[in-house]
């Protein structure tokens, strides 16, 4: 939309007067005047024409009305893409709203629909920034203000972005957002905590509280309320119970019942002891005649024992004499076995006595034998003893030292080497003869024979027949033969020390040597031999022989005759013994025989007198039999006739045992329905106390009055926490479509017034408070400032700015929307405000901007298309 | 010779009105046991010398005993009349404390109809009284009415607490008293009770309903019955005689979008002397603006301290909002957003009635905001 022109009559100060500003165009238009020319009656003018009922005459519409009264016609030219319009209305009389096409002067609309027409220009949908800007320092209606409020709204201008704060509002609801989302959240705070819970003391919890105790009020009470229905049916119950037993029947039934099983149980006992009495009689009974029989049996038996022990007792007497006459017999032979043994050892025990004797005598003379030998042994050995010194003796002069043979031996192969090795350094001559030569040389005075060669020593002579002497010299060194004349001292010292003259005689001597060596260890062993421990020794043994006592040499006897007679005597003693052992063990047997007949007899007399006490005399036994049987008869009778009173009593005796539990079941239901009945009024009286007690408090009426209470409480609270729901819904309703608003406009309003603040400020970019939406901080070269630190220049600048954003938004919708600038830019120097010139310019290429001044001389410079107001009369009036 | 009496029922004497603010209670409570002298006058001035009470006397089976003690001193006082007590449902024999109580309190003047057997009230005129056994008998208690015979010309008044219709849907049918019972057991006349409003089932069987209401149910002023009895087997005659002090009342409010409902209201609303003595339920249907409706819950609100109770329920009451009190909250933005986001929820089919009740309550709440903070 873009508006043409604007015309106005019988508006405030132009009282039946009109005046019209014409061909306003595309880009940007400047109304330029003093004060006091009307301007801003033109710009509330324009106001109420797109935003004001015409219907309605609010405080801003009867505002308009000259003071001397008339009504107020408005009327703009508008273009949009469908086409160009006129937007006409009156005011307070006459009031009419009308839109004409200028296209073909039709009548479009008129009345409500021309101010739904009007409506769907100026709002682009009730979430988008309305299609007209307004920049009138934040004032976006037309609304009266007093003195104080105009004051206030000075300092308002010079502390906020406001007309910015107001574009945004319309977007964002802004203050009044923030204000009432403020309101919402002080009544929810009032309610709950942030977590949603009731806050202590708050009416919420109060009611929470307050229900919860009626609830536990109303539980308490109505416990008591069924506490008291239950006792009062249970005390209905026991009035019933006890009207039953109280019944006459039943209790004389009862009692009755409870004498006649007295009765029963008193009867049963005096059977039970009459039944007893008889069994104690017939047990003595029975014990009686028992007695008599057993007495009875045991004479009888006694009768036959005594007829068989008169036989037993001849019998016994008998082998008692037997057993006597047995025993002397055996003792007599027993006395003379022993006389004989004694008899044997006696003889045996000179025999050996005798014999004794002869072997000592023996031995003393063997021992006389021995001594002569002994001593002959002696003389023996001390002539082997001198022999043998003899012997040393001789050896000791014969003997070489030991070793001397062997160094010698050695000494002479020594020796012969050493002359051979000699012989051979020696020169040597030699004569061959010619045949028949006839004389012989001589060396040294003895002929050298033919060819014979002739070793020569120290110098030799030759005699050489014919000749002369030849005399040679070997001329050999002094200390030529050195070792062969040490060899032969040595051995020459050897010589002399073993006293012969060469090696032959000392082997010699040396055979002789062990020749006598042999002797002398003879005789030591003949020695050795003789007198094996010494010659001492053997010289003492003779000594001790030589000391021992003569024997009795004299006793004379055959010591074979004596051991042969101490043999016999031996074996005579031993078959006298024999005969003794042999009869010892008869004469034993026939002791302990006679002892046993002697018991036999003693017990069969013992048994006898015994019998004799309990039969008695003889004569008397018979009777006494006959006695003793007719007792057991009668006993026996007496006894059988007891048993069968009692076996009578006992079938017909009662079962007491079961009379008795007849007799304790009654007295038991007796007992108990009298304890039932005690009991039942106790507790009777225990139920009307109680029943006394809550009827006095009334706790029914207590109780329903608590559960009408109860539903009030209850009610209430329902109603805190719809309260609480609703107020939360709302919350949540309002930021959600803050936050919605956020996204779709004011990222895109923030893209849009990026390069409008690059025209007009280096390096600036605008922070927007996250609640309110409203700008916040500037960030300027790198430094953050709050928006109220700005200058009110730079603010106003920056609200112009954000207006120009927001139609550009506006403008790429496809919605262009005027923006119109009233005193916009009061504050600004004229270096900014020429900046400002340039964003507008650059701005109006797509966009209408009006502006209205009174600064005249600065917004020549702005350009544009220059505004006149002309008078103007309507053509209709 | 003509028999006169009045009838009455449902006294619920010592009723303690927990739900209502507690001065109010004391004067209904003290307004119930006004009730007997009431009855006392209206009897006294109208000839009849009998006060039947057909049941429910006491509200509970505990009835304080002040209450109980100052009834029985309250009756004894007119000793000119003679007053049957029939146990009713409330107050039924199985109060057995109560009754004992009673029969030991109660002056010569009082008869406790405690037993299913015939009373003779004056000669040839015969009572006859089917007190409540228990709370619930579970069988139908005027039966043994049928075989109690009695002398040729004699007056048969019969006496019973119950249901003849199945009033409540938990009632079995075994409760139920027989409408016919009057004709079917030869009555000249069955006094009931336990309606609290008065019903006549028959020309010769009465609900008298309660002297004086306690509750919005029935919408009628609380009244006895004066009933003469010409002749045995005589039409009786019955008399309505008002006797409440207290009028429960529910003020049904039909509104449409265009209607003024303060105006409305306010030409409804009972003439101010009778307002001390009016509880009054404003039942609001229809449909209204926001601010419709905020007016009409101001104006009830500002209403109410001249009535003993008044109370707006407005459930019924559709909330309509019109384009310009959306506009009231803001013309555009994000405000306007929230506001319809809102509204559409409130109407949406597809939630739940207590969601879209929220919701309308968010809008209602969104509105008076935006009027506080207004611009």
């Amino acid at each position: 939309m873009k508006i043409a022109a604007l015309r106005l009559y019988n508006v405030r100060r132009f009282a039946r007067k009109g005046v019209a500003i014409e061909g306003i165009g595309d880009g940007v238009n400047v109304l330029c005047a003093a004060n006091e020319f009307g301007k801003s009656t033109s710009f509330e003018a324009l106001h109420a024409l797109f935003f004001q009922p015409h219907t309605g005459v609010p405080k801003d519409v009867r505002n308009l009305q000259p003071y001397s009264g008339g009504n107020p016609l408005i009327e703009a030219d508008i273009v949009t893409s469908q086409g160009r319009f006129r937007l006409t209305k009156q005011f307070i009389g006459g009031k009419r709203a009308t839109v004409e096409s200028l296209d073909d002067r039709r009548l479009i609309a008129q009345a409500d629909e021309a101010e739904r027409f009007i409506a769907g220009l100026v709002r682009g949908g009730t979430a988008g920034p309305a299609g007209l800007l307004w920049v009138r320092q934040g004032i976006t209606g037309i609304e009266e203000r007093d003195r104080k409020e105009q004051e206030g709204e000075r300092r308002v201008r010079e502390s906020l972005l406001t007309s910015v704060q107001g574009e945004v509002e319309a977007i964002t609801g802004g203050r009044r957002m923030s204000e009432i989302l403020d309101a919402c959240n002080e009544e929810l705070g009032k309610l709950v905590t942030p977590t949603m819970k009731p806050r202590a003391n708050g009416h919420y919890d109060i009611a929470v509280d307050n229900h919860a105790r009626l609830v536990e009020e109303e539980k308490r009470l109505s416990a008591e309320v069924v506490a008291l229905r239950e006792a009062l049916d249970e005390r209905a119950a026991i009035l019933r119970r006890l009207t039953e037993l109280e019944e006459a029947g039943g209790r004389a039934e009862r009692r009755g019942a409870v004498e006649k099983a007295e009765a029963a149980f008193e009867a049963a006992k005096l059977h039970t002891q009459a039944l007893k009495t008889a069994e104690a009689e017939t047990a003595l009974a029975r014990s009686w005649s028992d007695a008599a029989e057993r007495e009875l049996s045991g004479f009888r038996e006694a009768m036959q024992q005594a007829g068989k022990l008169s036989a037993d007792l001849a019998t016994a007497e008998e082998q008692r004499a037997k057993a006597l006459y047995r025993r002397a017999e055996a003792t007599a032979a027993n006395e003379r076995a022993m006389a004989a043994v004694l008899g044997a050892e006696a003889e045996e025990r000179a025999a050996r006595e005798l014999l004794a004797r002869l072997d000592a005598a023996l031995k003393a003379r063997e021992a006389g034998e021995q001594l002569s030998g002994l001593r002959e042994r002696l003389a023996r050995a001390e002539a082997l003893r001198v022999a043998q010194e003899e012997k040393e003796a001789a050896l000791a002069l014969a003997a070489i030292p030991a070793g001397s043979i062997e160094r010698l031996r050695a000494l002479e192969v020594g020796i012969a080497g050493l002359r051979a090795t000699e012989e051979a350094g020696l020169p040597s001559v030699c004569v061959a003869y010619e045949m028949g030569a006839s004389d012989t040389v001589l060396m040294d005075g003895a002929p050298l024979a033919d060819g014979e060669e002739r070793s020569i020593r120290d110098h030799v002579r030759l005699d050489i027949p014919g000749i002369g002497t030849l005399t040679l010299r070997s001329n050999r060194p002094a200390k030529a033969n050195d070792a062969l004349k040490a060899a032969e001292d040595e051995r020459r010292g050897l010589l002399a020390a073993s006293g012969v003259a060469d090696l032959a005689e000392a082997s010699l001597r040396q055979s002789q040597a062990q020749e006598i060596t042999a002797e002398r260890d003879r005789l030591r062993f003949e020695l050795r031999h003789l007198a094996p421990e010494g010659l001492a020794k053997l010289r003492e043994e003779v000594a001790r022989q030589a000391a021992l006592p003569p024997a009795d040499l004299e006793l004379t006897g055959d010591p074979e005759e004596a051991r042969r007679s101490l043999t016999l005597a031996g074996q005579r003693v031993e078959s006298a013994r024999n005969v003794a052992r042999e009869v010892q063990p008869s004469a034993g047997r026939a002791a302990d025989l006679l002892v046993q007949a002697e018991a036999a007899h003693a017990g069969l007399r013992g048994e006898q007198s015994r019998l004799d006490a309990i039969l008695g005399p003889e004569e008397a036994r018979a009777s006494r039999e006959r006695t003793l049987a007719h007792a057991f008869l009668e006993r026996h009778s007496a006894f059988e006739q007891l048993e069968a009173r009692a076996a009578g009593l006992r079938r017909t005796a009662p079962d007491l045992e079961s009379v008795e539990a007849a007799r304790r079941r009654t007295r038991s239901a007796e007992q108990s329905a009298i304890r039932d009945e005690m009991e039942l009024r106790e507790r009777l009286a225990n139920l009307n106390g109680q029943i006394r007690t809550r009827s006095d408090d009334a706790v029914e009426e207590t109780w329903r009055e608590a559960v009408e209470a109860l539903s009030v409480a209850a009610g209430r609270l329902r109603a805190f926490e719809t309260e609480v729901a609703v107020l939360v819904r709302l919350r949540t309703a309002l930021q959600s479509s803050r936050s919605a608003a956020r996204d779709l406009y004011l990222e895109p309003v923030l893209t849009e017034l990026h390069p409008l603040l690059g025209l007009l400020f280096d390096d600036i970019s605008v922070a927007f408070d996250e609640k309110t939406l409203l700008p916040h901080t500037i960030r300027r070269n790198g430094q953050e400032e709050e928006i109220e630190r700005l200058s009110g220049g730079m603010r106003e600048q920056l609200s112009v700015l954000t207006r120009l954003a927001f139609a550009r938004l506006l403008a790429r919708d496809g919605r262009p929307a005027p923006v119109i600038l009233d005193d916009a830019l009061v504050y600004s120097d004229d270096d900014r405000i020429e900046r400002m010139f340039d964003a507008l310019h650059r701005q109006s290429r797509e966009q209408q901007i009006i502006v209205f001044s009174c600064r005249q001389r600065a917004f020549s410079k702005l350009g544009g298309t220059v505004l006149r107001a002309i008078d103007w009369q309507p053509s209709v009036t | 010779m003509t028999y006169r009496f009045l009838h009455s029922s449902d006294l619920h004497l010592g009723k303690r009105f927990g739900n209502l603010p507690e001065d109010l209670r004391g004067r209904l409570r003290e307004a119930r046991h006004g009730a007997i002298p009431r009855l006392a006058d209206i009897a006294l001035k109208s000839g009849a010398r009998t006060v039947l009470l057909a049941g429910d006397t006491f509200d509970t089976e505990t009835p304080a005993p002040d209450v109980r003690r100052q009834a029985l001193a309250e009756m004894a006082h007119h000793a000119l009349l003679r007053w049957v007590l029939l146990p009713g449902n409330h107050d039924s024999l199985q109060a057995a404390q109560l009754w004992n109580s009673l029969r030991t309190e109660a002056p010569a003047n009082v008869v406790l109809a405690m037993d299913a057997s015939p009373i003779e009230l004056a000669s040839g005129v015969v009572m006859l009284p089917a007190p409540c056994t228990t709370r619930r008998p579970g069988r139908d208690l005027t039966s043994w009415i049928d075989g109690a015979t009695s002398p040729e010309g004699t007056i048969r008044i019969g006496l019973a607490h119950g249901a003849i219709r199945d009033f409540s849907e938990e009632a079995g049918a075994a409760d139920i008293i027989p409408p016919d019972r009057a004709v079917r057991s030869g009555l000249d006349y069955l006094a009931l009770g336990d309606w609290h409003g008065p019903v006549a089932v028959d020309p010769r069987t009465h609900y008298s309903g309660t002297p004086e209401p306690d509750r919005f149910k029935h919408d009628r002023p609380g009244q006895a019955l004066l009933v003469s009895i010409a002749a045995p087997g005589a039409v009786p005659e019955v008399t309505p005689v008002e006797t409440g002090i207290f009028a429960w009342r529910t003020l049904p409010l039909h509104l449409l979008p265009q209607d003024d409902g303060v105006t409305l209201l306010t030409s409804l609303l009972p003439a101010s002397p009778l307002r001390r003595h009016t509880l009054l339920r404003v039942a609001v249907s229809g449909r209204a603006g926001l601010a419709g409706r905020t007016a009409l819950a101001a104006a009830v609100e500002s209403a109410a301290p001249e009535f003993a109770w008044l109370e707006l329920d407005a459930v019924g009451l559709m909330t309509d909002l019109e384009a310009s009190e959306l506009d009231l909250i803001d013309r555009a933005g994000a405000l306007r957003e929230a506001a319809e986001a809102l509204q559409a929820e409130g109407l949406d089919p597809a939630r739940s009635q207590a969601e879209r009740e929220i919701a309308r309550g968010a809008l209602e709440r969104l509105f008076s905001y935006s009027q506080q903070v207004a611009s």
